[in-house]
């Protein structure tokens, strides 16, 4: 289904959603129970906003509104990301039935174990690959879903916090979440660091040299790793 | 595409005999099996099986009586029963094992009547 500009599948915008989480307000608040596109988009504002919080002392409605490069670009692709997707055949163990995961479903989860990392924020999720795997998913053909799909995942980590450790145990909970939430054969789990978030200076009579004191930021590393 | 059975078309003829549970109205069969999807554990959350949005005549109905479409979608009336319905699980069991109790429940609830059940995992996140 196609919709138009930022609005999710079921109409509604995360700029809405955020109006929510800022006010309490909005035009059919019984949709937010009913709606798990909404759910999961209003549980990743959340979670930007108190990242955003404890980065720059913003409000929840500086955080919607996404001043910020890195986290309009985080918005950019929740606004992708909180649709249903693509369908994903499960096992069944009876022919009559159909299974199904959506890949917003899973895109939603890859984003709630990586936000759930201090000092982690989730940016681009992406699921690449034949996700149908043919759509035979009958239990006794003892197939899986999707033949080698690849999991692209960005992040933003926090100035202080080790990089290569933190990608390194995404990728880990990630395999291992994905193992067992869903029945894809990943090929690969590639986790890129695409933004360092600075604490914001701390005024101080001293500030000029107090903010010479701090090292420079590291490079910005775009590391792609496999899974072993 | 499933539809919502509105209690207008139901026909009693084609039902199993009064004791059955899927003898009784749809609507009251999708109530019925909206408790039995609720009781499988795991499942956290069930959400409307057609949404609104894509159905102008739910929507239309929706609005102007302020009442809710049934959350578990049955129709057919030939054998399979067919039975649609969204879920949200938690993460403490595999989304997919979730998914299979789901269909196996609402299935063993219409025995002897046939089901063919459409299961859509939408939503795997920890229960806060």
């Amino acid at each position: 289904m196609n919709t138009p500009g930022d609005a999710l599948e079921c109409g509604h915008s995360l700029a809405e959603l955020s109006t929510y989480l800022d006010t309490g307000e909005i035009a059919d608040p019984a949709h937010l129970r009913s709606c798990p596109e909404c759910q999961a988009g209003l549980a990743s504002l959340r979670r930007l906003s108190e990242l955003g919080s404890e980065l720059l002392s913003s409000d929840l409605a500086d955080a919607g509104s996404g001043h910020d490069d890195w986290m309009q670009s985080i918005l950019d692709n929740l606004r992708l990301e909180l649709r249903p997707g693509r369908n994903i055949p499960l096992r069944t163990e009876n022919p009559h039935d159909t299974l199904w995961e959506t890949e917003g479903a899973i895109t939603a989860l890859i984003r709630s174990v990586a936000d759930a990392l201090p000092g982690t924020a989730a940016g681009k999720c992406r699921l690449h690959g034949d996700l149908a795997g043919g759509e035979s998913n009958t239990a006794d053909e003892n197939s899986t879903s999707g033949a080698g799909i690849i999991v692209d995942v960005e992040i933003a980590v926090v100035y202080g916090h080790p990089m290569e450790e933190r990608a390194a145990e995404l990728r880990r909970e990630l395999a291992k979440t994905l193992a067992f939430q869903t029945e894809l054969t990943i090929e690969a789990i590639n986790i890129t660091v695409t933004d360092v978030l600075e604490l914001p200076a701390t005024p101080t009579p001293t500030t000029p040299t107090a903010a010479a004191t701090l090292p420079p930021p590291e490079p910005i590393p775009s590391e792609r790793e496999d899974l072993p | 595409m499933t539809e919502h059975l509105e209690p207008a078309s139901f026909s009693p003829s084609e039902t199993s005999p009064v004791a059955e549970p899927h003898a009784t109205a749809p609507s009251a069969v999708a109530e019925e099996l909206l408790r039995v999807i609720q009781a499988v554990e795991g499942v956290t959350a069930v959400y409307p099986a057609q949404p609104l949005w894509q159905s102008i005549a739910g929507a239309a109905i929706a609005a102007v009586t302020g009442e809710s479409l049934p959350l578990v979608a049955v129709s057919g009336d030939a054998d399979p029963l067919a039975v649609k319905v969204r879920i949200g699980v938690g993460t403490v069991l595999p989304a997919p094992k979730v998914a299979r109790k789901v269909a196996e429940a609402v299935r063993n609830h219409l025995l002897p009547r046939p089901a063919a059940v459409e299961v859509y995992v939408v939503k795997v996140q920890p229960v806060s």
